[in-house]
């Protein structure tokens, strides 16, 4: 965090309720959090603490009930449903959980579907860039393949070869190690991380897995909707295996 | 956009039996359509090239002469007079020819029929060749004077064949019954309903039927080059007679025996002329062309509807097994347009892909059905005017066919393609099913 730099993600006091028929269900409850560039953040909590909720108001693919989301010094609130989209398009990239990546498309043409979308870069510009991303996550030589010709790791690296290939300002990984084993997780997270340090790309992430929490800048501590701290992954470490003695 | 085409295309391909059972009813649809559409074509070409031939040109100089306020006769006077002024005025013309007309009554010896007569030169003729199967004798008879042509129908009831002689009956413009004995020297194969009301004779027979002048004929027929130039040609006609100081009637769109009691009524004497085009004098027999054109209507009509529904079913199917695809989508940049696009081009593929093999599938019915040379009931005949199914499809119909359905397939998707853009981006990313 650098105190001459304005934040990318800028949020307070943001609180997002969920409505189950008649009972609403608050999600996030008086969030501040600001996030500055070429910061490797991890959101970490037990399973509805508010992760994945956090992440998609940060990613303006949701709204807050109340509070500001600001996103590269924008506040989401005011714009508009087009602006919004292409906030997405241009600032921010995504890594789920489950790769959602379409199934019908190559390697090649996944990764590239967002420059098509961006209508920036002409056809040998795009190739040149997204065999660039296949070579630096190691899967330009499946570039034909599709989806499902793919192990689980091969796939997640794609959705990271997807998610950087516009060159956003900010990556958000919602559980990107979730649906991967332990050494196919590793890898992922190291490719984050080399990615963060080479590009200076944000990468905010969400995750319980402690091992991977272990590679973040910092860890921002969720639980009931609430923050509980902002610390090190050194003192969040400490944090958790205390609350397990505790256990 | 080769991107979004790419999608919709292979998505088709992957859900493999959905598509070939929605393309096959499109297909199906289609190909109904253009078999339809190729058997009101046939019929109303039928139609046309029977009828403008043995009833009709493609416009009509015609007229009635009236000696008395009630006494009228469908003929016009001093014809070569008005033939010149055709051929000056009209350049769009093919040919022209003379045509007597008349009402009698023909009697054999073991039965009779009404008929209406046409006097023609059968030499200057060249249409009449074309159309009629001469299915015994010779059309060159006719260049004999008092010989008949009737159709096989006619005939049977008649009882007669070639070589039997029938005599006509009818009564001249001063009220006095005539009569002439002619030979019949061709039967011609029936061409539906005008073979029941129609029998042919030498001009000069039918002049000396109704003791008619030389230079008085029933009505000049027109035959063009273009049938479009119809309308500008009957309109050109209409100011150059009127011009010439000819009296014209009013424009009256129909057959001229149906004008008889109008014309009688009227309380003028003398001649008046009669320009009316195809279409007027074969008018009571193109309802069954509307009729066939509203029963197609009808009967694509609900077939459109079952696959509209079908395609909005598909499409709801395909955007519920999608929807998290839609929300990753739109989460990485996406507008909501591009989902509409999206969607819309899966069912523009299917729409173009099964029109396609539709139209090919109508083209080759109704080829082998017209090679087949399937004969039709009687009854089904007399409204066609031809004993043969007759389909006629052209280039233009099998497009407005293709073009149509995958229009209406197309627009159809359009409701569930806006619902799918219209859902919020975290909401279809966590959808499941």
């Amino acid at each position: 965090m650098s105190a001459g730099q304005s934040p990318i993600v800028s949020i307070f006091d943001v609180t997002k309720d969920y409505s189950l028929g008649k009972v609403v269900v608050p999600a996030l409850r008086g969030v501040d959090l600001k996030v500055f560039p070429g910061e490797f953040i991890s959101i970490a909590g037990p399973s509805g603490s508010g992760k994945t909720t956090l992440l998609n108001l940060i990613g303006c693919v949701d709204t807050a009930t109340a509070g500001v989301v600001s996103v590269a010094g924008q506040d989401t609130k005011k714009l508009t449903e087009k602006e919004l989209t292409n906030l997405r398009l241009h600032t921010i990239g995504f890594i789920f959980q489950s790769f959602n990546l379409v199934s019908v498309l190559s390697v090649f043409q996944n990764v590239e579907f967002p420059l098509l979308l961006q209508r920036k870069l002409n056809k040998a510009e795009r190739k040149d860039r997204v065999m660039q991303l296949l070579e630096q996550v190691g899967l330009a030589q499946h570039e034909k393949h599709r989806p499902n010709e793919l192990s689980g790791g091969q796939r997640q690296r794609v959705a990271v070869a997807r998610a950087l290939v516009t060159r956003p300002q900010l990556v958000l990984a919602d559980e990107p190690t979730a649906n991967l084993d332990s050494v196919t997780g590793q890898h992922i997270i190291d490719l984050m991380k080399e990615l963060n340090q080479k590009e200076g790309t944000t990468f905010i992430f969400s995750t319980h897995d402690a091992k991977v929490m272990n590679h973040a800048n910092a860890v921002v501590r969720l639980a009931d909707g609430k923050i509980l701290d902002r610390v090190t992954s050194a003192e969040a470490q400490r944090a958790m295996a205390a609350g397990a003695e505790g256990h | 956009m080769f991107q979004l085409f790419l999608i919709a295309f292979r998505n088709l391909g992957t859900h493999r039996r959905r598509t070939l059972l929605l393309g096959g009813a499109i297909a199906g649809v289609t190909a109904l359509l253009v078999i339809l559409q190729g058997l009101s074509s046939g019929m109303q070409e039928s139609m046309l090239r029977s009828a403008t031939t043995l009833m009709t040109g493609h416009v009509n100089v015609g007229g009635f002469y009236k000696l008395a306020a009630g006494q009228s006769a469908p003929v016009v006077t001093s014809a070569p007079k008005v033939m010149e002024l055709i051929h000056k005025e009209v350049p769009e013309l093919d040919y022209a020819v003379q045509r007597g007309r008349g009402w009698a009554k023909v009697v054999s010896e073991t039965g009779s029929v009404q008929a209406g007569i046409g006097g023609i030169d059968v030499s200057t003729e060249t249409g009449f060749r074309k159309v009629l199967q001469i299915r015994e004798g010779t059309l060159d008879g006719l260049n004999e004077p008092n010989t008949l042509l009737v159709f096989q129908q006619q005939a049977e009831k008649l009882g007669v064949k070639v070589g039997d002689t029938v005599t006509i009956v009818a009564p001249t413009m001063r009220g006095i019954n005539n009569t002439v004995d002619v030979r019949v020297v061709a039967i011609a194969a029936n061409v539906g309903m005008l073979s029941s009301f129609n029998v042919y004779v030498p001009s000069a027979t039918l002049r000396s039927l109704y003791r008619l002048k030389d230079d008085t004929t029933g009505a000049i027929f027109l035959y063009l080059k273009d049938l479009k130039q119809v309308p500008a040609v009957q309109a050109r006609l209409r100011q150059t007679l009127a011009a010439a100081g000819y009296e014209l009637m009013d424009n009256d769109p129909r057959a001229f025996w149906m004008k008889f009691d109008t014309v009688n009524r009227e309380a003028w004497t003398g001649q008046k002329l009669d320009i009316t085009n195809w279409e007027d004098e074969i008018s009571f027999v193109k309802w069954t062309v509307t009729a066939l054109n509203i029963l197609s209507g009808l009967l694509i009509s609900i077939l459109l509807v079952i696959i509209c529904v079908g395609i909005m079913n598909t499409l709801w199917i395909a955007i519920r097994e999608r929807t998290r695809e839609i929300g990753t989508l739109r989460a990485i940049g996406m507008q909501r347009s591009r989902v509409v696009w999206m969607f819309l081009l899966e069912a523009l593929t299917l729409g173009s892909l099964g029109t396609l093999v539709g139209a090919g599938l109508g083209l080759v019915v109704c080829t082998l059905v017209n090679a087949a040379q399937i004969a039709v009931p009687k009854v089904v005949a007399v409204f066609i005017l031809s004993e043969t199914l007759n389909l006629a499809v052209s280039p233009k119909v099998i497009l407005g066919s293709m073009l149509f359905i995958t229009a209406c397939t197309t627009a159809i998707s359009l409701i569930p393609s806006f619902l799918a853009a219209r859902l919020k981006p975290v909401t279809a990313m966590h959808h499941i099913g």
